[in-house]
């Protein structure tokens, strides 16, 4: 089977758009959580999120779907970063586009208009042809990616929740290593920062109400950890084949080596007590990369900052790389990013970039005291230096989906 | 799961008979441009009793309903949880688009309106979420139907969740033969489920052109199992078929949903249903195309 390598990578993330500025401000531990400013959330729980405040140069008609749906916009500057630098002007037959994605945003002032909540009038308007539609499809960005770049040989829509970047990337690793695809363009892309977004996910008791401790209030593994904050963005991967990245002189990012897919079967609001299947996902990805557990040399976590997860991803990585788990770093991203939920694991991909190119893990800033359960060997304070070949990075989705997907240094960087 | 049956048996033998399913116009859509369209109108039928218990029920949109239903006679029919290891057992599904019960929603709508009935965000915060069910956001995540699909028949192996139009499923369908096929699962749970009736679904489809004037729009699911053959006939299990390609690509030319005259456009139920149709009674090939203009098409060899 081909070796497959990572040709390109783009982002925007609440901490930056583009690599450069992405990784830049994980090494710095710089923190997107601001307070919200898309909506008047002074009477919600919550009130933090990671907003991509950044303005994104789009395309007009990309702009205009941009301004319904952000996320829309966030997927085509990824995809456009990504293929820039993997020197890629158009998909053709022999590609896979694979995006992630969670939910369809729902504008909730168009059901409300002048009184009505009555759906016959809601729908009488929106049938006019002057209204916006409803609903935004979840395709709508592969839709708009293979306008502009061509359609590929096949263009699919992951909705696995926060393991559904993760799961586009693993899905398109294994399609180009098994010479289903010459090329794989995948990632994924998120915001539910609007009204019904944040407030749903407040109705699940999963978020952060820490609304005065602002850029530290998403602290994984800490024992004051008060639950995820959502960030919104995209991170898109363009992976090929070793051989012809060489042979066509690409820069060569790094290497996937191995992916890991499981399912809970437990519950939909909770994980396995027991971090079964997160273990047997890490465990998944480690046979299939072919390497034993001491090889790993840094982590990425999926760390949340919600209590469960935590304790349960921390107990997973301690059984699964018992004897060796003391020496492994492990970064948590989302204490600076926030919770970009079917972006997570694309953009974590990039954070595990930065590892193998540059060389640095990003800290877990705000950890002060390790919570109950969640012993790790935590980059904490400030971003350490990198030394080692593999990184396994870990998304777990509401549901029950999980996702692990093993990068190795390129031979080059080695 | 379809507007011409409550079960795969059902279904295969209605259409066999050349039925049509029922149909009705929507309440909602009275006194609008769309008052007299049409959609199908599935069987009744008794999820409780279907699924061995109200068991998350109370989670579950309609196209959870459908697809657990439908996922859960497959599994029984095929008696997965007693062959298998769950670990060795896979999950490819496909989604519809999203569609929360309107009915869920008003008593949060309602409180989030000032004196000039206009949303306050402010009373939202204050109201509105307070007065609104926690369970909303069970209903919309695309990926909440095979996730319960999984946690009811215990499935715990590789997955992957597409959404949200026929080549999407018709994906599901191609990755869930191909693990099987490669080794990689010794069965896979594999199908779609689509609530296409829904009426913000129905005015989506109109407004955007995806639903022409003689179609009408049917929920429905279907799953299928597949294992491998020699392992299906070391444990004597009836094969109703053997597939011998599934193939998905882009097209542009509109190869119509044979199902959507006598079931209605189903979406990205559509071709769960057609392979299991094919499976049951047809025949060598089953194909349809996509709203996202990509091309399912599956040859089987029917067992007799």
């Amino acid at each position: 089977m081909r070796r497959v390598v990572i040709t390109g990578f783009g982002v925007v993330s609440p901490i930056g758009v583009g690599k450069e500025a992405f990784w830049e401000a994980l090494s710095q531990g710089k923190s997107g959580i601001t307070r919200i400013t898309r909506f008047d959330c002074s009477t919600f729980d919550v009130q933090l999120a990671g907003e991509v405040k950044e303005e994104i140069d789009l395309p007009a008609s990309v702009a205009e779907i941009s301004a319904e749906d952000p996320k829309v916009g966030f997927a085509f500057a990824a995809c456009a970063e990504a293929l820039a630098e993997a020197g890629i002007k158009y998909l053709d037959e022999e590609t896979l586009l694979h995006l992630g994605t969670s939910l369809e945003i729902f504008h909730l002032e168009r059901v409300i208009k002048s009184g009505e909540i009555d759906f016959k009038a809601i729908a009488s308007r929106t049938l006019s042809p002057d209204e916006p539609p409803l609903q935004i499809p979840l395709d709508t960005a592969n839709r708009l990616v293979c306008e502009f770049f061509r359609r590929p040989g096949e263009s699919l829509t992951n909705c696995s929740a926060c393991a559904a970047g993760a799961q586009a990337i693993g899905h398109g690793f294994a399609g180009v290593r098994a010479s289903r695809y010459e090329l794989a363009v995948c990632g994924g892309f998120d915001s539910m920062i609007n009204p019904l977004g944040i407030g749903g996910f407040q109705l699940l008791g999963a978020l952060s109400t820490d609304n005065d401790r602002v850029e530290s209030a998403c602290r994984p593994f800490d024992a004051s950890r008060s639950g995820a904050v959502l960030g919104e963005g995209a991170a898109v991967v363009v992976l090929e084949p070793l051989e012809k990245a060489i042979s066509q002189r690409k820069t060569v990012l790094a290497e996937i080596c191995g992916y890991g897919s499981t399912l809970d079967a437990y519950s939909l609001t909770a994980p396995d007590p027991e971090g079964d299947g997160a273990a047997r996902s890490m465990h998944a990805a480690l046979e299939d990369a072919g390497i034993e557990p001491g090889r790993i040399a840094h982590i990425n976590t999926h760390g949340t900052g919600t209590h469960l997860n935590d304790e349960v991803e921390a107990a997973a990585i301690r059984r699964v790389f018992e004897g060796c788990w003391q020496k492994i770093p492990v970064s948590s991203t989302k204490s600076v990013t926030g919770h970009l939920i079917a972006a997570a694991g694309a953009v974590e991909v990039g954070a595990c970039l930065l590892a193998l190119v540059k060389g640095i893990m990003p800290a877990n800033p705000w950890l002060k005291k390790v919570g109950k359960g969640c012993d790790l060997n935590h980059v904490v304070g400030e971003a350490a230096a990198f030394k080692g070949e593999y990184v396994l990075t870990n998304s777990f989705g509401f549901g029950g989906q999980n996702a692990t997907l093993i990068l190795r240094k390129s031979d080059g960087a080695r | 799961m379809t507007a011409l049956g409550a079960t795969a048996s059902a279904t295969a033998e209605n259409w066999r008979s050349g039925r049509r399913a029922e149909c009705r116009v929507l309440e909602e859509l009275a006194g609008t441009s769309l008052e007299n369209l049409t959609v199908a109108v599935l069987p009744e039928f008794d999820p409780a009793m279907r699924l061995g218990g109200r068991k998350m029920l109370k989670y579950m949109s309609e196209a959870a309903v459908l697809g657990t239903v439908a996922a859960h006679e497959a599994a029984h029919d095929a008696g997965v949880r007693r062959r298998f290891q769950p670990e060795r057992v896979g999950l490819y599904a496909g989604t519809g688009l999203a569609a929360a019960n309107v009915r869920d929603s008003i008593p949060m709508i309602r409180a989030s309106m000032d004196q000039n009935g206009t949303l306050s965000y402010r009373l939202l915060g204050e109201k509105g979420l307070p007065s609104a069910s926690p369970l909303l956001s069970f209903k919309i995540l695309a990926n909440m139907p095979p996730c319960i699909v999984s946690i009811i028949e215990g499935v715990k192996g590789p997955n992957l969740i597409f959404t949200p139009w026929e080549g999407q499923t018709g994906a599901a369908l191609r990755e869930a033969w191909l693990a099987v096929a490669s080794g990689e699962v010794d069965c896979a749970l594999t199908g779609g489920a689509d609530s296409a009736t829904h009426p913000a679904t129905v005015v989506y489809l109109r407004k955007s052109g995806l639903l022409g004037e003689s179609e009408y729009p049917a929920s429905g699911a279907a799953y299928l199992v597949m294992e491998r053959g020699e392992t299906a006939r070391r444990d004597g299990k009836r094969v109703y078929a053997e597939i011998l390609d599934i193939e998905t690509r882009p097209s542009d030319t509109l190869s119509r949903d044979p199902l959507a005259e006598r079931i209605g456009r189903s979406f990205a139920a559509a071709p769960a249903i057609l392979l299991a149709l094919g499976c049951k009674i047809c025949g060598t090939e089953v194909c349809v195309s996509g709203v996202d203009n990509q091309m399912f098409r599956a040859r089987v060899k029917v067992a007799l």
